[in-house]
């Protein structure tokens, strides 16, 4: 076989590769393109949500806009001008009665949204079967979406909404971001915080609206929650929350069709498990709030305790010479002493102590340190014996507060510079 | 900030008060908690308002701020309405009524004590961003300002909250326990802030809970659902006040309310 031929036939492979990986997305790029802008401004408006602790708000609009669709299916048709229409007045509803039942009963806001969005959505499911002969309502197609059934027309109203949600955001961002952090300061200001909250609720019905085919009310729900809380893992400032957010949403749908297609699966619920597995990575792998980060942080933190205390039990070691010879994993007894081992390991490195036989021998600056542990050590028993604590405590606390010994010089100079600790031994001062 | 004046309580122009509350009467679900309250601040005072749990502290404030529905009486600041006179009043709330695990930093927290000046659609301009740098300067919380909130310590998030204040410009200042949940040393810090602010001709209303430090104020406002007494402290602060002020003897009347909200005992 020339080489040639096996060259063009490689490049025949990868072309039907290609073809056969992303020829259903040029296929269906209309319908890509709608569950991305979709996904993205739910990622959007789910900063501000999850903010406000407004989750289950949002899924009660979200079931809710079914009886507005289906009103408006009846007068209207198909007719998508009347869909939003109907969907707006469903989600304001909606919001209102969430309010006036909070008000009025002794129900908590979280019992008030399950009462209103149950009635609403109940109230669509028995429209939808009143609806005349002849006509079909999918209520499937509601709930979990359709995105393969998306056609020119909800493009067209995805173009008409996407600029009014992220217009509002950029032109409100300031109220809202106050609104989300303190409504009473708001309130106290003069800004009207029932609009600036019917405002966002507008637009998230009318987002829910053209989210309808791509993913479905459920879905939409997720998609809503799950990137904004991703984001919230990863950053400190509500710019960025809301641009990663944003981001998440609409890659998360990319990806999510994408795999739908390799695998055969139906694109809205794909779509939501991209964004899950996303926030799950994040909830993992956050650099300061990641749990990997905080158990990485903790055995840090436990190294360099014992290591610590390796210092500070040989230095006892030197002060007491009756001591000598006696073992050092007896005397840290209930640490491991395989960690023991390790922390000596990691002192000699560092030039702290000496390994000698059978234990480790302190160097004159890991002497200083041991001082400096000894000091921190008896200042906290010396001041904690102040504060009252019962004397079979002093030392556990006293064990355990050592390590903060920043505050030890502080804490000398509140006590006055005691020369002893309760117990009668002396207090090291540091050098010079 | 404005220059400080060195002479104490300097006269006022405006002969308005910086706050006047007239039979002023709120209820929460149609049970009275503040009934005909009477009391004037003049401009430039430092005033403690003390009173038990439940006293009706917090909903003096927040009635003052227009926040609630009140039943009677008249509520002016500056001579004004409430609603006139939003852009002198400032409000700092408790600290643990915020959500510390907002995604802003400090900096961003004081900005939005020029909100109201910015508007709906405003942008913060140089003299905004100007005018929290000196506030964070003036509470000494310039290190702080680009960290996230959730590192502050509980005086340090006081802080924070009297900075934004500040950067209001406002000319009376309502505070909801600044000194909750903080220590001593923390204290004493806050409080000579406020003192600073009243003596460069603020109007401070601060509720309280530490009665040792009482006499620092000008004026002590002694609340449970009534004014039990109003004054300089060496007048009202008395053994007898505040026993009436801590021992209660609103019962009667609450029991009287009930039963004239539910019937009678006999009715029931």
């Amino acid at each position: 076989m020339s080489a040639e031929r096996l060259l063009a036939e490689s490049a025949a492979d990868l072309i039907t590769w290609q073809e056969r990986l992303l020829s259903p997305l040029i296929d269906h790029r209309l319908q890509l393109l709608c569950s991305v802008v979709v996904g993205a401004l739910l990622g959007l408006l789910g900063g501000f949500v999850v903010l406000r602790r407004m989750s289950l708000i949002g899924d009660a609009i979200a079931h809710a806009v079914l009886p507005g669709v289906v009103i408006a299916f009846l007068l209207v048709s198909t007719g998508v001008t009347g869909l939003f229409v109907g969907a707006l007045a469903a989600g304001v509803v909606t919001a209102v009665a969430i309010s006036l039942v909070t008000r009025f009963s002794r129900a908590k806001e979280d019992a008030a949204i399950g009462i209103v969005f149950t009635a609403m959505f109940a109230v669509g499911v028995i429209l939808i079967s009143r609806l005349p002969a002849g006509t079909h309502f999918d209520l499937k197609c509601f709930l979990f979406g359709d995105p393969l059934a998306i056609t020119e027309t909800d493009w067209h109203s995805i173009l008409l909404i996407a600029p009014v949600v992220v217009g509002t955001i950029l032109l409100l961002f300031h109220p809202l971001k106050l609104l989300s952090f303190d409504p009473v300061l708001a309130r106290t200001m003069g800004f009207n915080t029932s609009l600036l909250h019917y405002v966002l609720m507008i637009l998230l019905s009318a987002t829910i609206v053209a989210a309808l085919r791509s993913v479905g009310v459920i879905m939409a729900v997720a998609m809503l929650v799950t990137p904004a809380a991703t984001a919230y893992q990863l950053t400190n400032r509500l710019w960025l929350l809301l641009t990663v957010s944003t981001a998440l949403g609409g890659l998360s749908a990319a990806v999510g069709m994408f795999l739908a297609f390799q695998f055969n699966n139906p694109p809205g619920p794909m779509m939501v498990l991209v964004a899950t597995v996303v926030f799950l990575l994040a909830m993992a792998l956050a650099p300061e709030r990641g749990f990997l980060a905080v158990a990485l942080r903790r055995r840090r933190i436990r190294r360099h305790i014992l290591e610590e205390d390796v210092l500070k039990m040989l230095a006892r070691f030197e002060e007491a010479p009756q001591r000598a010879g006696a073992s050092l994993a007896a005397a840290l007894t209930p640490a491991d002493p395989r960690a023991i081992g390790r922390a000596v390991e990691d002192l000699a490195r560092d030039g702290l102590v000496t390994r000698g036989d059978p234990e480790p021998t302190l160097t004159s600056v890991g002497r200083a340190r041991a001082q400096e542990m000894l000091r921190a050590h008896r200042l906290w028993e010396t001041y904690l014996a102040q504060e009252g604590a019962a004397e079979r405590h002093l030392h556990d606390e006293a064990e355990r507060l050592e390590h903060a010994h920043e505050l030890a010089e502080e804490l000398d100079r509140t006590l006055g510079r005691p020369a002893a600790d309760p117990q009668g031994k002396t207090i090291p001062r540091p050098e010079g | 900030m404005a220059a400080e004046v060195s002479v104490r309580r300097p006269p006022r122009l405006s002969a308005a008060p910086a706050l006047e509350v007239a039979g002023l009467t709120v209820s929460y679900r149609q049970q009275p908690v503040l009934r005909h309250v009477d009391v004037a601040v003049p401009e430039g005072q430092l005033v403690a308002v003390i009173g038990p749990n439940g006293a009706g502290k917090s909903t003096l404030l927040k009635a003052v701020l227009g926040l609630l529905p009140i039943d009677a009486g008249e509520i002016r600041v500056l001579g004004r309405p409430i609603a006139q006179a939003r852009t002198h009043v400032a409000y700092v709330p408790q600290t643990d009524s915020a959500d510390w695990d907002f995604p802003i930093t400090v900096r961003e927290v004081v900005l939005m004590g020029r909100y109201r000046a910015l508007g709906y659609f405003g942008r913060p301009r140089a003299a905004d961003h100007a005018r929290v740098s000196a506030a964070l300067e003036t509470v000494g919380m310039t290190a702080y300002a680009d960290r996230h909130i959730r590192q502050l310590s509980g005086g340090q998030q006081q802080r924070v909250f009297l900075a934004r204040a500040l950067a209001q410009e406002a000319r009376v200042l309502l505070l909801d326990e600044p000194f909750a949940g903080v220590d001593a040393r923390t204290e004493a810090a806050i409080f000579e802030l406020m003192d600073r602010f009243s003596q460069a001709g603020q109007t401070l209303i601060v509720v309280n809970h530490n009665l040792q430090i009482l006499d620092r104020f000008d004026a002590v406002l002694m609340l449970n659902r009534v004014v039990i007494a109003y004054g300089p402290p060496a007048e009202v602060v008395s053994a007898d006040n505040l026993r009436r002020l801590y021992g209660g003897r609103m019962s009667f009347v609450d029991e009287a309310e009930r039963a004239l909200r539910e019937g009678p005992a006999d009715v029931r």
